[in-house]
């Protein structure tokens, strides 16, 4: 027994994404096991739904995955509007369209430069925060908020795009795709990169599928799986985009795979802004004061591919103006699990790039 | 129209040393780009027309619906009673000055008014997009830093700026 | 003109002994005033040059442009609390940061800086042997590490501390041998042939070269530097206070000044490292124009290497602790036994 050190990783530790506790059994620096407590972060958050008329339950989505807050919002708008009968308009579904890639452009920075910092490259961080900045501006511009945005909303959006807005987003793909290559050339050049990385966290598929892990952790063991291409929500059936899958199964194939999955995201947003149809952007039976009396019948779920893989909402309502019951199927609560069976017999510094590539926020392990 | 899938070309595991030399390339010609942050309280950049934040209320257009408090996602809102107009009248020799020489609805009977608490507010816009009046909306003005029990503003603050409340 | 003869001068009139024991402190005194600001301004140096890199400005409030931010950070270490964890041992507690600073200001002294115009030469310890004594200085730093690590009782502390001293026994057999080398091709004089008899001190070996001994041998230059980054823990090789898995290695239960000395070791490490790396490879204080600025050479040559070191901080990522100390035991080791055997083919090739 006195041959393992019992190291305790967490809640509050520099490198864990947000607070999460691991208990680390170690041989010397072998990691022997992995015990991962969750749930300091837990804020109760679909009880609340629950108590709230629907629209207003938007802003509790934006605080789950609070890096990729459009897609969180998507995903419980969707549902709302199967259950409540209630379609956005054309023009507002490609709107959602391009927020939600650029919200996903957004929470990948934050992923690339944390997990520069769980090696100890300091520099991409602030890089990927310079590029990540243009983004909020967008969002600022659009919807009025930075990060916890609350643009979506049920039977459309806040407000509409303008001029402004649609030669902001332009002009920050045309510098984006050299910015990328920018970072990316931060990485990939560096023999302690591989070193770090080659062969490291393996996962294999079918412990992949055992566990539920959807997203690039699942791309990056080889299952092409997107919801975006399995089952096509807003407009993804109407634009060209390249689902890249690596058979690496290491922290190499899902790295390079995910600054794939950006490049694809620059180019569905290039197709959109020149697909965008003229039109309303709101749905009028959806204004905010008749929201007071929208009720919801039966049972509904609807997914929708986030940052971290693949976001559904349950909406039950029981036709009265508050859900009776949403629930949360959230893919980095699947995808965190599965840090043990990565992490073991690797040392200590490994366990944190595993937990680095697999990029999770807490706040939607959480909730 | 549809997305194809597509194996990623992982690119040839770099050379020792020389990998490290490039890499320090790739990041130190950085030192002559211009910097991107800006110092705050000289620079504030500039806001975006739909930026909000500080609650503002016009105690003229409102009418006591109750409506923000209603829609209120996490109950920031309170309604609470107040008389514009008893407060305007001299006491003795003193004038009470009422905040910006407001006026009271006459169609708010019951004399209730949002009283909102910003240590729980999000932000959300709900209030200021259900207002039938837009007797209550949020401005560009973001500097309000205040102590921890002084969050919560009644509604004759709301009608003030920020330097003219004193908590 | 020697500052020693010079101070010494000064003070004649209180005979041979007192004068020259006041020359020594003084000298001593001020070179570590002048260590210690030109290491102030390499610190600031150090943050301004990595906020470029970053996209950011860097320090700029205090002072103009910033400049009195190290001062500024130094006062606040200093009146911040020291907390004192409970279950300590408080001897080796105290101890630990104490060894690992004075041991770099120790090392320092040993250094010879060369000459300056109006000074004089900057050289205070006129040993015989300063190569070995600055080796067997640095050789203290170990002690001060374990101390740190194992007096707090932090499993953080405790891998740190043996992170550390892996690090410091691992990189020093490599730097040793090459340092064997320099030490062998300056025992011939590179001109005439003929036998030198002041190889193992620093100023004869900056005598000795001719030509920096960098050029002559490239490979025992890159050995030692990797080794001198390495002992300094710089980011490639920043195990022992990884701050991404162990928070901050053995300096994890430090607080207040005590964990400023430890910075004040990290730093002056580098400094000093660039320093021994310059005097042994790239001819310290000798120029082109005159030596009476000896001391802008070796300056202008340590700066260089201390920014490289401070280019490969803020780029690289770090290496995991069983490759790290196999560069240390797989690679330097036999290649620096090759260099030192190409070093001895050298000598009999020139002789």
């Amino acid at each position: 027994m006195s041959r393992y050190t019992v190291l305790n990783l967490g809640p509050v530790h520099p490198s864990i994404h947000g607070i999460l506790r691991f208990r680390v059994k170690l041989n010397e620096e072998i990691i022997e096991d992995v015990d991962i407590t969750i749930g300091f972060l837990h804020r109760n958050a679909e009880k609340i739904c629950e108590l709230n008329i629907y629209a207003n339950n938007i802003i509790y989505f934006d605080r789950m995955d609070y890096l990729d807050a459009m897609n969180m919002e998507l995903g419980y708008v969707t549902a709302v509007e199967k259950l409540t009968g209630i379609e956005a308009p054309e023009r507002a579904q490609w709107i959602r369209m391009i927020m939600a890639e650029l919200n996903r452009l957004a929470a990948r920075l934050v992923g690339l430069g944390a997990f520069g910092l769980d090696m100890g490259m300091l520099t991409p961080f602030f890089h990927c925060f310079a590029e990540r900045e243009k983004i909020q501006k967008i969002f600022v511009e659009a919807s009025g908020g930075r990060q916890e945005v609350n643009y979506i909303s049920i039977g459309g959006v806040y407000q509409d795009f303008n001029e402004k807005i649609i030669n902001d987003i332009r002009e920050f793909s045309k510098n984006f795709k050299k910015r990328l290559e920018d970072i990316y050339n931060m990485f990939i050049h560096s023999e302690i990169f591989w070193q770090r990385n080659d062969g490291i966290g393996i996962l294999e598929p079918d412990v992949a599928l055992d566990y539920g892990v959807t997203g690039p952790l699942l791309r990056g063991s080889g299952i092409a799986y997107d919801v975006r291409k399995d089952a096509p929500y807003l407009f993804y059936d109407k634009v060209n985009f390249d689902v890249p899958i690596s058979h690496r199964k290491d922290n190499i194939g899902r790295f390079v795979l995910k600054i794939e999955e950006m490049r694809q995201s620059i180019r569905i947003i290039d197709q959109c802004l020149d697909k965008i149809p003229d039109g309303p952007y709101f749905n009028n039976k959806a204004k905010k004061s008749l929201m007071l009396r929208v009720k919801g019948d039966g049972e509904v779920f609807s997914r929708v591919e986030s940052d971290n893989g693949e976001f559904g909402v349950y909406v039950r309502g029981d036709n009265t103006v508050k859900p009776y019951r949403v629930h949360v199927r959230s893919p980095a609560f699947k995808n965190i699990s599965v840090v043990p069976v990565m992490a073991r017999g690797l040392m200590i510094a490994d366990l944190i790039v595993i937990i680095g590539s697999i990029d999770t926020v807490i706040g939607e392990i959480d909730r | 129209m549809v997305a194809t899938v597509k194996e990623v070309k992982i690119p040839k595991k770099p050379i020792p040393v020389i990998g490290s030399l490039q890499t320090m390339y790739n990041i130190g010609r950085f030192m002559f780009k211009k910097p991107v942050t800006v110092q705050y309280p000289e620079d504030k950049g500039e806001i975006p027309e739909r930026f909000r934040f500080r609650i503002f209320l016009s105690p003229e257009a409102c009418i006591g619906c109750t409506l923000c408090e209603q829609v209120c996602p996490n109950h920031s809102i309170k309604m609470e009673v107040w008389k514009i107009d008893e407060e305007a009248k001299p006491k003795g020799d003193v004038v009470i000055e009422t905040a910006r020489g407001a006026r009271e609805n006459l169609q708010n009977k019951r004399h209730i008014y949002p009283d909102v608490n910003f240590g729980t507010c999000t932000v959300c816009r709900n209030c200021e997009e259900i207002c039938p009046t837009d007797a209550i909306y949020l401005t560009h003005q973001f500097e309000d830093a205040r102590t921890r029990n002084s969050f919560t503003y009644s509604p004759k603050e709301l009608t003030m700026q920020e330097d003219e409340v004193i908590k | 003109m020697n500052l020693l003869i010079r101070i010494h001068d000064w003070f004649s009139f209180l005979g041979p002994g007192v004068s020259y024991g006041i020359a020594y402190l003084l000298e001593t005194i001020f070179i570590l005033i002048f260590v210690g600001i030109s290491f102030m301004a390499l610190i600031y140096v150090f943050r301004k040059y990595m906020a470029r890199i970053q996209l950011r400005i860097g320090p700029n409030r205090v002072g103009k442009y910033g400049l009195l931010q190290v001062v500024a950070d130094a006062f606040k270490l200093i009146g911040k609390e020291s907390i004192l964890p409970a279950n300590r041992d408080d001897l080796a507690y105290r101890l630990a940061p104490l060894i690992i600073m004075m041991t770099t200001m120790v090392s320092f002294v040993i250094i010879p800086y060369g000459s300056l115009a109006y000074f004089g030469s900057l050289t205070i310890t006129h040993s015989d042997v300063t190569l070995v004594l600055l080796f067997g200085v640095l050789s203290l730093l170990p002690i001060g590490e374990i101390l740190a690590g194992i007096s707090t009782k932090s499993n953080y502390a405790l891998l740190g501390a043996l992170r550390g001293v892996a690090k410091d026994v691992s990189f020093e057999v490599p730097m040793l041998i090459s340092a064997l080398a320099i030490i062998m091709i300056s025992s011939r004089s590179f001109i005439t042939g003929a036998q030198t008899y002041n190889s193992l001190s620093l100023a004869g070996i900056v005598e000795n070269q001719v030509i920096p001994y960098g050029i002559i041998d490239p490979l025992g230059l890159l050995i030692f530097y990797i080794s001198m980054v390495a002992r300094a823990s710089f980011t490639p090789f920043d195990l022992a206070e990884s701050d991404s898995e162990l928070i901050t290695g053995y300096t994890t239960e430090y607080s207040g000044m005590r964990f400023g000395l430890f910075y004040i070791g990290l730093f002056g490490m580098v400094y000093l490292g660039s320093f021994f790396v310059s005097i042994l490879y790239l001819g310290a204080y000798n120029g082109p124009a005159s030596s009476d600025l000896g001391f802008i050479y070796l300056f202008i040559k340590t700066i260089i290497l201390v920014l490289i070191a401070f280019l490969a901080w803020v780029s690289l990522p770090r290496i995991r602790v069983d490759k790290f100390v196999n560069l240390g035991w797989k690679y330097l080791l036999p290649i620096s036994i090759i260099n030192l055997v190409y070093a001895g083919l050298f000598v009999l090739y020139i002789r």
